[in-house]
């Protein structure tokens, strides 16, 4: 009677060692073999197969700032300064018909604790700089000619993490992370201190999990355009929490009524108008954790009453094994986009070049703000890329013009997010980490590289 | 007389004596044990009614109850600890069923990591599955162990 009793817990060392062996290759699988993001640039990235992980890869460059004497780095031709420093984590930019240059200083709300995983996201982002406290102010930075700044003041405070800004006529629109919010503004003025009327809300809290809300006119100032970003990563707080989120909203000035302009798109963190067609064209950060090289973040034109895949699927009708019930009749009208920026390179900046400061060779193209991967080996994005346009249409590879935001070692002085152009025709960058605003411009002959 | 003292002196040996009576009473550890096994059960079941009903409070109710199982292992780690040293007697059978009951809590680490996924797919098929394996180790464990529990009493 003993033997066979004793068997099974003779056996059950031998089985753990086995167990152990097994989920110690599970583990030791997740190592990412990263392709050429190269290859993801462009109308037709290569797109590999969906990788599960056990434990998602986070990879965040260590941030150390810019010393006095370091800035990033442009191609010759280019000349790189500080247009302003000492912000507080400023995310987006917009430069006023009088050619100052506001500096939307903001920070996301706290994130809710729904699973143990949140607490340890939590952590990975604030060794990522994602962590500082949030300004919710825009201040105002008035330059001479030459881009040298000669007055600073806070513009606007008490906002409610602000990122998109616009101006229409004497309205000036600041978009919350839950309401557009309009002031009054006269030419000239370097501070508001009337209180804004609501004109509309937008999706915010309590989840909140993309928070930005990009905001752009149309030319005749009839409608603004917002893009609101999901509210997961895909779809894990549940298909109730994306009520009219993952979408770009067509708000009517006048009534603020809303519609949705085109949807499932998954974080629509910028717009412009491209400037030969005039069509609306958006950067979107695509979806994560299904291996390094997928999804690519993407530029696209938008089209209304277009559905550009989230959460179904991606890239057309890529499947999501992760959305269950699927949306096949969804998913077989979902558009890819134009343009893949390659994976994890987090594009939250876009401006379509219109000045004539810069080479003749920027014009009517589209620089992005890549504020870089933060769960990719090896780190990709933490730059600034120019895609030429042509006929309305992208037209080549992207190529770096701002780099040196990482070093050698994969620290972070900084990370680029909003663009804007300035009344000059400079790239103005904003630099979340680096707590800087950047100018870039044509560079004088004979003049030395670029001073801070 | 001469024959009842034959029949007590073979259990009054030291093993048998510590294997069922306990001075210090129950050992701690074991409280946390069954405390921790019970939230890997529970978390089976949160599973199942997600595979059946994919409402995301389900997919969490399964995480929270594999975390709180593995914590409460880490306490039944110190407090297993703590009963060798204060002298609580730790059963017969209970490197058998040490082993059984480690093999589950590192099914539970890793079900855990898959649990954390986004979506479907943090439980069904993977996490389902290892939730049902953690507890046919626990069931398995326990069978083994109550064999030879009865085993060393019978024993004598």
């Amino acid at each position: 009677m003993r033997t066979p009793r004793l068997s099974p817990s003779a056996k059950l060392p031998r089985l753990a060692a086995l167990l152990v062996a097994v989920a110690g290759l599970g583990l030791a699988g997740c190592d990412d073999h990263a392709g050429d993001p190269k290859l993801q640039i462009g109308a037709n990235p290569v797109l590999p197969e969906v990788q599960q992980y056990l434990m998602p890869p986070m990879r965040v460059a260590k941030v150390v700032g810019w010393s006095t004497d370091e800035h990033p780095t442009v191609p010759q031709g280019l000349h790189i300064q500080a247009l302003a420093i000492g912000f507080q984590h400023p995310r987006s930019l917009y430069v006023l018909p009088n050619g100052d240059v506001l500096v939307v200083e903001s920070n996301g709300p706290k994130a809710p604790i729904y699973r143990p995983k949140d607490i340890i996201t939590g952590w990975v982002q604030s060794f990522a700089g994602a962590k500082a406290k949030d300004a919710n102010r825009i201040t105002l930075v008035r330059t001479k000619g030459d881009g040298t700044p000669e007055l600073r003041t806070v513009f606007l405070d008490h906002l409610n993490s602000p990122f998109g800004v616009t101006l229409v006529g004497n309205d000036l629109y600041v978009a919350n992370t839950d309401a557009i919010v309009r002031f009054p503004y006269q030419d000239g003025q370097t501070s508001i201190i009337a209180p804004g009327t609501k004109l509309t809300d937008l999706p915010g809290g309590p989840i909140d999990h993309h928070w930005t809300k990009a905001l752009l006119a149309s030319p005749d100032g009839s409608k603004l355009y917002v893009g609101v970003g999901s509210n997961s990563n895909i779809g894990e707080n549940g298909i109730g929490a994306e009520y009219e989120r993952a979408a770009i909203w067509e708000v009517d000035r006048a009534s603020g009524a809303h519609r949705i302009f085109a949807s499932g798109i998954r974080n629509p963190t910028g717009l412009q108008w491209e400037p030969e067609t005039g069509k609306l064209w958006a950067i979107a950060n695509e979806r994560d954790e299904i291996g390094p090289d997928l999804v690519p973040d993407y530029l696209t034109s938008v089209q209304d009453g277009g559905f550009y895949g989230w959460p179904y699927s991606y890239y057309g009708q890529h499947l999501d094994p992760r959305i269950v019930p699927q949306r096949p009749d969804l998913v077989a009208k979902a558009i890819a986009p134009d343009y893949a920026l390659s994976s994890h390179v987090a594009p939250l900046g876009v401006a379509m070049y219109t000045g004539t400061g810069l080479p003749e060779n920027f014009r009517g193209g589209a620089f992005v703000g890549e504020h870089g991967s933060w769960n990719r080996t090896p780190l990709n994005g933490y730059k600034v890329v120019f895609v030429p346009f042509s006929g309305g249409r992208p037209s080549g590879p992207a190529q770096d013009v701002v780099t040196g935001f990482l070093d050698a070692n994969n620290h972070a002085h900084g990370r680029p997010v909003g663009l804007a152009v300035d009344r000059t025709g400079g790239l103005l960058i904003a630099d979340d980490v680096g707590n800087t605003v950047w100018r870039v411009s044509s560079a004088r002959p004979g003049s030395v590289s670029s001073i801070r | 007389m001469q024959q009842q003292a034959a029949i007590t002196e073979v259990p009054l040996s030291k093993a048998a004596l510590r294997s069922t009576a306990t001075p210090l009473g129950r050992p701690f550890h074991k409280i946390l044990v069954s405390f921790s096994a019970a939230y890997f059960a529970g978390a089976l079941v949160t599973d199942l009614v997600y595979w059946q009903m994919p409402d995301v409070m389900w997919e969490r109710f399964s995480i929270w109850l594999i975390v709180a199982g593995l914590v409460l292992a880490g306490f039944a780690t110190i407090a297993y600890v703590i009963d060798l040293v204060t002298g609580r007697k730790i059963d017969r059978p209970a490197i058998p069923r040490a082993v059984g009951y480690v093999l589950a809590v590192l099914l539970s680490l890793i079900n855990a990591f898959v649990h954390s996924r986004d979506g479907y797919t943090a439980i069904v098929p993977a996490g389902l599955t290892l939730s049902g394996l953690v507890v046919i180790v626990l069931l398995l464990t326990v069978r083994v162990g109550t064999a030879l529990t009865n085993r060393s009493r019978v024993g004598g």
